[in-house]
């Protein structure tokens, strides 16, 4: 009620309001210097779309369980037939609803792809021979509790789950106890408690470890009560399915956020949708916790055919290797990080069902914001040139990764010799466990203090007489970079998207020779190139047949070829100047042209003629 | 001794009026203008057994319905029972046809939508059409049979059926109107990756309405007409011999120019392989289709069952070879041994039911089938269903094994008078020349004829209706209330499952799919101080609840088992026991503390 009476009173001004936001929109668009909720980034997809209607065009593909629309963007020149036909990327983000900043990340790589079109001489090549679709936020409710009071993380969708199997649904969620608008963790004082704190922070606690005779001292749970008195604390709260473990490649039923079973919510079935709609898609990016350009996935040798793939085809491995230190480097990191994938995870379908080149990464976290400022306090000790070396020695170590890969077995042993090593340590009091943690929170001192809520004691219903703190990291706060950081961290993930949007394949015609053999018969040879820098397909792709065979049209009747069909379905041909070749011994008339044309489906479409002549 | 002159005296009278019979007919032969009355012979019929004389629904059994026929049947029995009925669409098909269900029980005992639920589907292979009949035979029965023989109105009484005749309709019409490949839905799929879809499919070259095969007189060919039924057979030449054919497959021809013959049928998948539990994408599975529950008709379905959770038994139903199917679809694949046995235990009755269908195990006694109804029925849902088979060869002659392919000829020759086959033509095909056109109605192999059709029909139900009568039938047996002070009493609720399927199958258990079975107690001068699961009812054993006491858990109520749950409160008056069961429905007592 007051809310309509506030809303009367303000009318008047609304439309100066909007006028005064649309001119400010007009100076900076889609602002990469904060999150953006839904609606708002709705609005900033929109105005890019119509400020340059020839490069973007904006749709929604469904509507979350909220009934939020979910984005997508298409950039690229040129008519529908056009977009639909050249190789094509993908990038995903927000797929786990919590990462906001993949969402910033993505947007403003469009945002810079339109202000560079005309100006940088391979960006407008890119978006003329191209096609960039952009699903910048696919679970659009979870991201809303970034700006929901209290601010609560989850990567989950709000679809009714009864997580805890008792019949009842979403009935014990957290709650914000001391009020600061934040959903963040509580530890109570308790024998029954597994944790104890860390001796060198005490705002850390580490899981007791009975070997070492540690007894626990503290529990440690997300804030909130035990809605349901069932000695759960938040167990099952609002929600929900993580779209990002709802894809059929090593989905893993019944676990808690899979979702009922593969593809089951109406977000994740609008992107395999839009997936087998778009067969052009020959790269795909995806944002989110799973990961294979930090750090270079497994391969292995094909299990043959029928049967399912565990690890990379060990002759696709070599992409992902190229393309993880390409994206290392554009972060500026040296060395590899952790890195794993999940069961169902979006980026895994892509590969090993659908046959694609399937990138995924967290586009930040505290572990590659603590690798980076060790870069950076060591740049600022060295000179220009020093520098330069450094970046030859990064480049050289990527190269070397692949002769280490081959090494793999023996650095395993390696491996394991160096967790003997902790072991040995650990004897030696030197207490590794927390180290990472340790690492991290320091950063977060430096850089964004804020992140971390100071422990802080409250009374607890459900723990009468009993100490009990709230606190610690703040929602999305382990997920999503600092804002002051998000615009440096678009602009290197700028440079990547692009760098990779560069290395489609991309098919080309060498040649077309006739040879003439006497009478109407000539012999005619097509050779047929791939320029970009992938393969037409991964041998992956082959072994799905998601990626279907090349195809060579000839635009003549089946009578008049003595040698070869109308129709050639042409081998795989590699990237970086591949070729392949194609004979015909056909019947033509002189100065006669035929037509072709070559149609590929990741590495796009050519026509050629062949004239024939007399000339041998 | 008495007795056999009495015997004696009838036969003579029956003679007797025989033989006057027969001189009064012989006496009036020239009297051609004498003819019985043309009237109804359905009001002069007594039935046979199985059916009532009353039939409020004609339907012929001994014929197949499109998808618009089988959809009648079910109007009209849903117009004539409407106490027992309820008519809806799941979902739409590929191209736009309603998946229609029927929903039986009797509508005014107890509510509907809490009773155990039997899902019953037919005909997810379009080709497979004697499934929706059988389907549909089923509502008919039910609805008719009700109120007639107790065990039909118990059935309706405690258990609600959802009848689905095709979930498969676009496939089921275009096999009845067109023939040809029909097996998969009609979702424009591309096979021979060229992109483009369903452009090379077979057609009727001829015209005479049949889609059959194509062969050709050649000297190369390989295969030769049977030297004793060369109208019906062909075989295969000698290594050493000239043959006289080759054979050319399904009638048609190379639409798109790409070298090949009816390579890109219409759809071209297998709804039987888009299910979530095991799938595994087309590469490895043939038919799988791009991801689970891709397609508008397996969609409907899942997100039916899913929505009716009071769903404890599933029948679907396939053709042919004559099997009573369960899972696992894959060697290691889900199966747990307590709802094997009981799946076993029910397909015995099958075959007993069912003259010459075997009772097998997907994988070990069939093939190997990915991500199958079935498997995500019970891995998935963890709900105890079957597939038969229908129809096997074996009940051509009825004998224990199959009939030879010269048998089967036989079989059409005298016993079809010839109908199950297209006399061989002439055709002049655009890339083989000179070819004949002709060989076995599609009709021959996989369903039974007429005569036989309705006998399928109902064998099949009747083993259905066994597996629906397993499913979980709770009843509050006992509750016993013992006097521990004033005020203070100890309560026991025995419940018992008086059938065969647990109220949760083990794996329903093991991954928490359905909710938990709830007894819980209330009244308004009550309170509950403690309650838990009796686990020795002898020795008064009891696992008592942590918190909540107003409630119990309980994992499961085991077939012909019973649990019993004590409740030890505070008060006086009337009190409520309640049991809540998704698959074992929700009953109530109610009793006065004394």
């Amino acid at each position: 009620m007051s809310l309509s009476v506030f809303r009367c009173g303000v009318r008047p001004f609304r439309f100066l309001l909007m006028h005064i936001s649309l001119i400010t929109m007009a100076v900076t668009v889609a602002p990469a210097t904060e999150y953006h909720n839904n609606k708002s980034l709705g609005k900033n997809l929109k105005f890019l779309a119509k400020q340059r209607s020839d490069l973007v065009r904006v749709d929604s593909i469904a509507r979350s369980i909220d009934k939020r629309k979910v984005w997508m963007a298409e950039v690229g020149k040129g008519t529908e037939q056009d977009r639909k036909t050249r190789p094509a990327m993908l990038v995903v983000a927000g797929i786990e609803g919590n990462d906001l900043i993949g969402c910033s990340v993505a947007v403003s790589w469009i945002k810079h792809l339109i202000e560079q079109y005309e100006t940088d001489t391979r960006i407008t090549t890119l978006l003329e021979m191209t096609t960039i679709y952009v699903i910048p936020r696919l679970n659009p409710d979870a991201a809303e509790y970034f700006f929901s009071r209290p601010k609560f993380e989850t990567s989950s969708s709000d679809k009714p789950v009864d997580n805890d199997h008792d019949g009842l649904i979403d009935e014990d969620g957290p709650e914000d106890l001391n009020g600061d608008g934040l959903i963040t963790w509580m530890r109570i004082e308790d024998q029954e408690g597994e944790y104890i704190l860390d001796p060198t922070d005490n705002r850390l606690l580490i899981k007791a470890d009975p070997l070492k005779s540690e007894v626990g001292a503290w529990r440690y749970l997300t804030e909130g009560i035990d809605n349901d008195h069932d000695e759960l604390w938040n167990e099952d709260g609002p929600g929900g399915v993580n779209f990002n473990r709802n894809f059929p490649y090593n989905f893993e039923f019944f676990a808690p956020d899979a979702g009922v079973h593969q593809v089951s919510e109406a977000e994740t079935r609008a992107l395999a949708d839009f997936i087998v709609e778009q067969p052009n898609i020959g790269i795909v990016l995806t944002y989110g916790a799973a990961d294979n350009l930090l750090k270079t996935p497994k391969g292995a040798p094909s299990p043959g055919r029928r049967k399912p793939m565990t690890a990379i085809n060990k002759d696709d491995l070599g992409y992902y290797r190229t393309m993880g230190a390409l994206y290392r480097k554009s972060l500026g990191l040296s060395k590899e990080l952790e890195g794993t994938s999940y069961p169902g995870t979006f980026s895994d379908w892509m590969y090993f069902h659908r046959g694609r080149l399937s990138l995924a990464a967290k586009p930040w976290d505290p572990a590659i914001a603590v690798e980076l400022s060790k870069t950076d306090e060591k740049k600022k000790k060295m000179t220009q040139d020093e520098i330069k070396e450094d970046i030859e020695k990064i480049e050289a170590a990527s190269e070397n990764e692949q002769a280490e890969d081959k090494k793999e077995k023996s650095s395993e042993c390696e491996l394991e010799k160096g967790n003997k090593d902790i072991d040995t340590d650990s004897k030696d009091d030197v207490d590794k466990r927390n180290e990472k943690e340790r690492r991290e929170i320091k950063w977060f001192d430096k850089y964004a203090p804020q992140a971390f809520v100071k422990w802080q004691t409250i009374e607890h219903p459900d723990f009468p007489n009993q100490r009990v703190e709230v606190g610690g990291y703040c929602p999305f706060a382990l997920t999503n970079a600092p804002i002051g950081m998000i615009e440096q961290i678009a602009a290197k993930h700028a440079d990547f998207l692009t760098a990779l949007a560069l290395r489609l394949p991309r098919i080309g015609i060498r040649n077309v020779e006739n040879r003439h053999l006497g009478q109407s018969v000539y012999e005619v040879k097509i050779q047929v190139e791939n320029t970009g820098f992938l393969p037409t397909s991964l041998t992956h792709g082959q072994t799905t047949r998601e990626v279907y065979p090349t195809r060579l049209i000839i635009e003549l009747d089946d009578e008049f070829f003595l040698s070869g069909t109308r129709i050639t379905n042409l081998p795989v041909i590699r990237g970086s100047g591949g070729m392949v070749q194609a004979r015909y011994i056909i019947r033509a008339s002189r100065r006669e042209k035929i037509h072709f044309k070559v149609v590929s489906m990741l590495a796009g479409q050519v026509k050629g003629t062949i004239e024939p002549s007399d000339a041998k | 001794m008495k007795r056999k002159t009495k015997f004696r005296t009838c036969i003579g009278i029956l003679l007797f009026s025989y033989l006057v019979l027969a001189l009064s007919g012989t006496g009036h032969a020239k009297d051609v203008s004498r003819k019985p009355r043309a009237g109804n012979p359905a009001k002069h019929s007594f039935p046979a057994l199985g059916i009532s004389a009353e039939r409020k629904v004609q339907v012929a059994w001994n014929r197949f319905y499109d998808h618009v026929g089988l959809g009648a049947i079910l109007a009209r029995l849903h117009k004539a029972f409407p106490d027992l009925t309820k008519l809806y669409s799941i979902g739409k098909s590929s191209q736009g046809r309603d998946i229609w269900c029927l929903e039986i029980t009797a509508r005014n005992i107890g509510d509907p939508d809490r009773k155990p639920g039997m899902y019953i589907d037919g005909n997810i292979h379009g080709n497979e059409v004697q499934t929706g009949e059988t389907v549909a035979y089923t509502a008919w029965y039910l609805c008719h049979q009700y109120g007639r023989l107790e065990k039909v109105t118990a059935l309706l009484n405690d258990r609600v059926f959802y009848l689905l005749p095709t979930i498969n309709p676009d496939g089921r019409d275009s096999w009845l109107h067109r023939g040809g490949f029909a097996r998969s839905g009609l979702e424009p799929t591309d096979n021979d990756r060229d992109g483009l879809a369903d452009e090379d499919d077979c057609e009727d070259l001829n015209g005479d309405g049949f889609i059959t095969m194509m062969r050709k007189k050649d000297p190369q060919g390989r295969f030769k007409l049977h030297p004793d039924y060369p109208e019906y057979l062909m075989v295969r030449a000698r290594a050493d011999e000239t043959g006289e054919y080759s054979r050319l497959g399904w009638e048609g021809i190379d639409n798109d120019g790409d070298g090949r013959i009816n390579e890109d049928s219409r759809g071209g998948y297998d709804m039987n392989r888009n299910w979530a539990y095991d799938w595994q994408p087309n590469y490895i599975q043939y038919g799988a289709k791009d991801y689970p529950f891709s397609q508008p008709e397996t969609r409907a379905v899942a997100e039916f069952l899913l929505a009716h959770t009071n769903i404890a038994a599933a029948q679907s139903y396939h053709n042919s070879g004559g099997m009573i199917l369960r899972s696992p679809g894959r060697e290691g694949g889900e199966m747990k041994s307590q709802d094997d046995r009981v799946l076993r235990l029910i397909a015995e009755r099958g075959e007993k039911t069912l003259p010459f269908y075997r009772s097998m195990i997907i994988w070990k006694d069939l093939y190997t089938a990915l991500g199958s109804e079935l498997d995500w029925l019970y891995g998935g849902r963890g709900i105890l269903s079957f597939t038969n088979e229908l129809w096997t060869s074996k009940n051509l002659y009825k004998t224990p094994s199959s009939p030879s392919d010269e048998e089967q000829a036989e079989f059409i020759e005298y016993v079809l008078m010839g109908d199950g086959i297209i006399p061989w033509q002439e055709y002049d095909h655009p890339t083989y020349g000179r070819i004949e056109i002709g060989g076995r109605k599609k009709e021959w192999g996989r369903v039974p004829p007429s005569f036989l059709l309705e006998e399928e029909l109902h064998r099949n139900m009747a083993f259905t209706l066994y597996h629906a009568d397993m499913m979980p039938l709770l009843k509050i047996s006992q509750v016993k209330i013992e006097k521990l002070t004033k005020d203070l009493f100890k309560i026991w609720v025995t419940i018992e499952n008086q059938r065969l399927i647990p109220t949760r199958t083990a794996q329903d258990v093991a991954h928490h799919i359905s909710s938990p079975d709830i007894v819980s107690i209330q009244g308004d001068d009550l309170q509950v101080l403690s309650s838990g699961q009796v686990t020795n009812r002898f020795f008064k054993r009891v696992q008592a609840v942590k918190r909540r006491p107003e409630r119990v858990e309980l994992d499961t109520i085991n077939g012909m088992g019973a649990v019993r749950v004590q409740f030890v409160v505070e008060g006086k008056g009337k009190f409520t026991v309640t049991v809540d069961s998704a698959k074992g429905g929700s009953l109530k007592k109610s009793q006065l503390l004394p």
